[in-house]
């Protein structure tokens, strides 16, 4: 940062967000608040069936309503484009994926046919009127049942196992040959959830017949991402792709993965003769077919510890569930071991990790994607470990954590943690929730019956991906590390314009890069406009860019400092010219007549309208040897990245980690089961923060999602892959009136890896999911119960403290005592 | 009208069921006919000890209204009935029309002795509501036929009641639901009425929960056997809400306390209660 701008110091205030006019006054513009001129409306036909081949598909009827212009199925599809890019490798590289199902459908839900028409309601009607005929085929629900192959999803594959690999790292035999302890957990569970957005996907595409360019105007959240998929499959010039974003209504990750509709959209503006065509999602049709979660069972877990109680070794075997189609998917096989270790000193682990297709929704990136299961997992094999030990949970975790003078501390798998204080944070939780005053109280409710119970969650919200260890997943991919662009200009009358090529849901780009900025060039940010929202004609994108992974603040913000940067070192030579001093003699403010480059030897200036029209409009008066300025700068910041080491699975995967602590206290009522919150902490580093506010409020909406998912959110299926919660009846999103009173505090420790000290944030790492588990459990240990699973209602508690359904701890955990 | 237009029209009041099913496409009526533009529908009048709402009276103004708050467990039903945008639209007599198993009116209003008035081609009738619910999702009106009024009784001096249902967010029905009515003497309950919801076909009387009170000191022994009753009267489904098992105990459980809500306002207590949630 330059020294001027040190002084004023835009960076780390709350300054109130430039979208708040727009969006708070419902003035945002939100993909379904564009109507174009002839615009036709599609409508899915979904299946009903999780698994069956398609005898017939019928849709003259439909065609035949008066208002409707065309049908589009599978088959024709298939006819007309190449199947989607697998990212995994074989035997999954060569299964045959389509926009519409196209000889049999793999969960319910999938589209196999779409209707377009001359209004929403007529797309629905005709919907009803294709005809399909089905011949249902045995469905498998189950990822560990999917891998004994007894019915096959994908025939091009064989199997229905996705990916296999192990992460073996340390010495993992001596570690539990010189082992004090020796626990044991049969089984663990993350369930399935997925994020409720305000706004469901939209999608409309235009494929132009007259110049072959197809124009999206869409919520997708990785654009760059989508039409790399997308010009591959349609068989399309990447450059004739247009995407455009605007406001969008939430993603959470789960609007990654909707180019499978963008496909069919376009393929029917096409076939309609270039018409724009709308598709609109239903809450429904979001529930039960756009992205699910991850979910993971953890099996046959042994963890050795010293006599401390100090964890040396974790083995485990992991089986994740991707539903019906990888697509995005198999980087979840390898995103977890971002936080291979979670926030403790461990060194030796051997974890066999599978992936299996199942008939049920694919799952896609959902807030916390892949890292949030292990940390669960890793959170409730210390909480088992300490009871078992008879460790107090705060105690259990201080003796693992890795320590403050640790960092930058390297992984067994060769990540690199920049920076953090776990005591710092677990002491400022203690202080806010009054600790000790808890554990007092737990103890006289527990004389009276009640089942009272603390629980801690530590959880990292790894940032800044390094996409080489999709090289961990399939050698032959082409992407490593990371980059993003952004665009930093002096429009021809002197005003500063930045681009970024992100796409916010809500978490302020607009006004965090305009405080980078305002910094650079020691302006008021309110003198900055920023251009968010991708659009594939700003040129600033990269093939990274989206917003997705907890990065903004560290890639975005990087991006955008070089980007000023480089417009402010253009702006010195051309102040130098004019002002005619040299570049050492310059200042930067604003003066009578706005902002302003001034020569501090003479205190002659020239304002932002001066500098641009000299090169936009006055260009007469310039000296050759300036002509090469522009103003105009594009900057790409990529990140310090090397490949990982493919074999060893190796290398440094993410640039940053934040990290959360949260403590809850939950009880459980004797009558009615209902577990209630009665009270909460959410302490938070994310490094340097660039808008206090803004983090917070982001901090409040993961904790939310992350209670929502703990206790409401839960994605059920029946035997034969009917989605039993498909309407807000049955599943639960949480809202105001569920939501526990949240204490905040945070404490910053600087990244060494990114200019301002920040680190990317948002996810916030599901903690109050393994937060929530850790309270229930330690009301429910001494009922003789484990928490063997990431969701619990009243009913599974009631099931749990009646039935004893849940597994007793006799029969899930065992402990070898060696000393 | 109604007979004109024949089996597939239907009736709209507030549209708290019907539009939801209509926008699901469960429910495709031929005709609608909107009852919403009918002067002298809603309204909330007290005569000769008793209350009397008209049909379209919505469970916003119910839950606004001085007359209605004097019987308490009426504002602990109107103003936890889903969420604002519902209970501004949403009728008493639609609910009870719709014989929803879920629906929350029945639930309190057969508490209380309440008689369901219609009006029909034949002229007008009055039943009560015991025998204006017949099953799920049927009542006694004919097609041609239509709620005109509710009109209960204001329970004697003396008398406590609470509505209590547990329900996982605003929008959503409840797990379970327990109305009681107590009138009481004293310490001595000397009448009791409770009825569970969303655990049957319709709202259900535990006969032997309120037997276990009547005419008797209220200990956690008498509470614990009308806990007892009302688990074993419930007759619950297993669904995503809770399995049948816990949808009993939860009954059970808010009978508890609505028997203990009841009784402070019996003596006179003001306690503030409405649905729960998790």
């Amino acid at each position: 940062m330059s020294p001027e701008a040190d002084k004023k110091n835009w960076v780390g205030k709350s300054l109130p967000r430039k979208e708040e006019n727009r969006l708070l006054r419902g003035r945002g513009k939100f993909s379904d608040d564009i109507k174009l001129r002839e615009m036709l409306y599609l409508r899915f036909i979904r299946s009903p069936y999780a698994h069956a081949k398609i005898v017939s598909i019928d849709v003259s009827g439909a065609e035949a309503l008066p208002g409707v212009v065309c049908a589009l199925t599978g088959t024709e599809v298939a006819q007309q484009t190449q199947p989607f890019i697998e990212i995994g490798p074989d035997p999954f590289a060569k299964i045959k994926d389509y926009p519409l199902a196209v000889s049999k459908v793999r969960y319910q839900g999938e589209p196999l046919a779409a209707v377009v028409a001359e209004s929403p309601a007529l797309a629905d009607d005709a919907a009803e009127l294709v005809q399909v005929d089905y011949d249902p085929l045995d469905p498998v629900v189950d990822a560990e049942n999917a891998l004994t192959n007894k019915s096959i999803l994908h025939e091009e594959a064989g199997t229905n196992l996705v990916w296999n690999g192990i992460f073996e790292y340390g010495d993992v035999e001596e570690a539990f040959r010189d082992a004090a302890y020796v626990v044991k957990v049969d089984h663990l569970h993350f369930h399935r959830f997925s994020s409720t957005p305000l706004e469901n996907n939209v999608v409309i595409a235009q494929w132009n017949p007259k110049d072959e360019r197809i124009y999206y105007q869409c919520n997708n959240s990785f654009p760059s991402f989508a039409i790399q998929f997308l010009a591959a499959h349609l068989g399309v010039h990447i450059d004739r792709i247009r995407v455009e974003t605007s406001d969008i209504g939430g993603s959470f990750g789960i609007k990654i993965t909707s180019y499978p509709q963008m496909a069919v959209c376009a393929l029917a503006s096409r076939k309609a003769g270039g018409r724009p065509v709308k598709w609109v999602e239903t809450r429904s049709e979001h529930i039960t077919s756009s992205a699910h979660g991850n979910e993971r069972t953890f099996r046959d877990t042994r963890v050795a510890l010293d006599k401390n109680g100090v964890i040396t070794a974790i083995t485990s075997r992991h089986i994740d569930d991707c539903g019906a189609y990888p697509r995005y998917e198999p980087l979840g096989c390898v995103i977890w071991s971002q936080v291979f270790p979670g926030v403790y000193r461990f060194k030796n682990a051997r974890i066999d990790f599978s992936q299996a297709v199942t008939n049920k929704c694919p799952v896609g990136p959902n807030r916390g994607y892949s890292r949030m299961q292990h940390l669960w997992f890793l959170e409730r094999v210390v909480d088992i470990c300490a009871y078992e030990l008879d460790i107090p949970a705060d105690e259990m975790r201080l003796r693992n954590y890795i320590r403050p003078d640790e960092f930058p501390y390297t992984t067994p798998n060769g990540c690199v943690y920049d920076s953090g204080d776990y005591p710092k944070m677990m002491q400022l939780a203690k202080d806010l929730i009054g600790w000790d005053d808890w554990k007092t109280k737990q103890v006289i409710a527990r004389k009276e019956g009640r089942l009272i119970g603390i629980g801690i969650g530590t959880t990292l919200d790894s940032g800044t991906n390094n996409f080489g260890q999709s090289q961990i997943v399939n050698p032959f991919l082409p992407y490593s590390g990371n980059s993003q662009g952004a665009n930093c200009k002096l429009d021809i009358y002197g005003e500063v314009v930045v681009a970024v090529g992100s796409c916010p849901q809500g978490q302020g780009h607009e006004t965090t890069a305009a405080q980078v900025v305002a910094d650079v060039l020691n302006i008021h940010p309110d003198l900055i406009t920023v251009r968010t929202g991708f659009d594939t004609e700003r040129n600033v994108h990269t093939g990274f860019s989206g917003t997705y992974a907890s990065q903004f603040a560290v890639s975005g913000l990087s991006a955008v400092h070089g980007a000023a940067q480089k417009l402010k070192a253009e702006m010195k030579r051309l102040a130098a010219f004019a002002l005619e001093t040299n570049e050492d003699d310059l200042e930067f403010g604003t003066g009578a007549q706005g902002p302003e480059t001034r020569a501090k030897s003479t205190g002659k200036s020239i304002n932002y309208w001066g500098l641009a029209n000299l090169v936009n409009a006055n260009s007469a008066a310039l000296p050759p040897e300036l002509y090469e300025l522009t103003l105009n700068c594009r900057y790409i910041w990529r990140a310090p990245f090397k490949v990982p080491d493919t074999k060893k699975k190796y290398g440094s995967l993410t640039l940053t980690y934040a990290a959360q602590l949260h403590m809850a206290v939950v009880e459980v009522d004797c009558d009615t089961y209902i577990p209630r919150i009665l009270d909460y902490v959410a302490v938070d580093d994310c490094g340097t923060v660039i808008n206090p506010p803004i983090v917070e409020g982001q901090v409040y909406g993961a904790t939310a999602h992350g209670i929502g998912a703990a206790l409401m959110e839960n994605c059920v299926y029946d035997a034969v892959g009917n989605m039993l919660t498909s309407t807000f009846s049955d599943y639960i999103p949480i809202t105001a009136v569920n939501m526990p009173n949240v204490k905040y505090g945070h404490i910053e420790t600087p990244s060494p890896h990114s200019y301002s000290g920040a680190k990317g944030m948002g996810e916030g790492g599901a903690a109050p999911i393994h937060t929530i588990s850790a309270a229930l459990q330690d009301a429910l240990f001494a009922s003789g119960i484990v928490i063997d699973d990431s969701f619990n209602n009243a009913d599974s508690l009631f099931r749990a403290l009646t039935a004893k359904e849940i597994s007793q701890a006799d029969k899930l955990v065992k402990v070898e005592k060696r000393v | 009208m109604l007979s004109q237009l024949g089996d597939e029209a239907k009736v709209l009041a507030g549209g708290q069921s019907l539009i939801p099913l209509m926008k699901l496409r469960f429910a495709n009526p031929s005709h609608l006919v909107d009852l919403n533009f009918i002067s002298g529908t809603s309204y909330i009048k007290e005569e000769n000890n008793a209350l009397r709402f008209g049909a379209l009276t919505r469970h916003a103004e119910i839950e606004a209204s001085p007359i209605a708050a004097k019987i308490p467990i009426l504002h602990d039903c109107a103003a936890g009935i889903a969420d604002v945008q519902v209970r501004n639209r949403g009728t008493i007599g639609g609910s009870l029309a719709e014989a929803d198993p879920s629906g929350d009116w029945a639930t309190v209003l057969i508490t209380l002795p309440t008689e369901v008035r219609c009006l029909g081609r034949t002229g007008e009738r009055s039943l009560p509501l015991s025998d204006f619910i017949k099953d799920a999702y049927t009542t006694t009106l004919a097609h041609d036929e239509l709620v005109r009024e509710v009109v209960l009784k204001v329970p004697p001096k003396g008398g406590g009641g609470a509505y209590l249902a547990f329900k996982r967010s605003a929008p959503v029905y409840p797990t379970a639901s327990a109305a009681v009515q107590l009138t009481m003497e004293g310490d001595i309950c000397k009448d009791a009425a409770i009825a569970l919801g969303c655990v049957g076909l319709t709202a259900i009387r535990p006969k032997e929960a309120e037997a276990a009170l009547r005419g008797q000191r209220i200990t956690d022994k008498t509470k614990s056997a009308a806990m007892e009753a009302a688990r074993i009267a419930a007759d619950p489904q297993t669904d995503m809400r809770g399995s049948a098992d816990y949808k009993r105990t939860l009954a059970a459980a808010l009978v508890k306390r609505a028997i203990d809500i009841a009784i402070r306002r019996a003596a006179g207590q003001q306690v503030e209660v409405s649905h729960i949630y998790a």
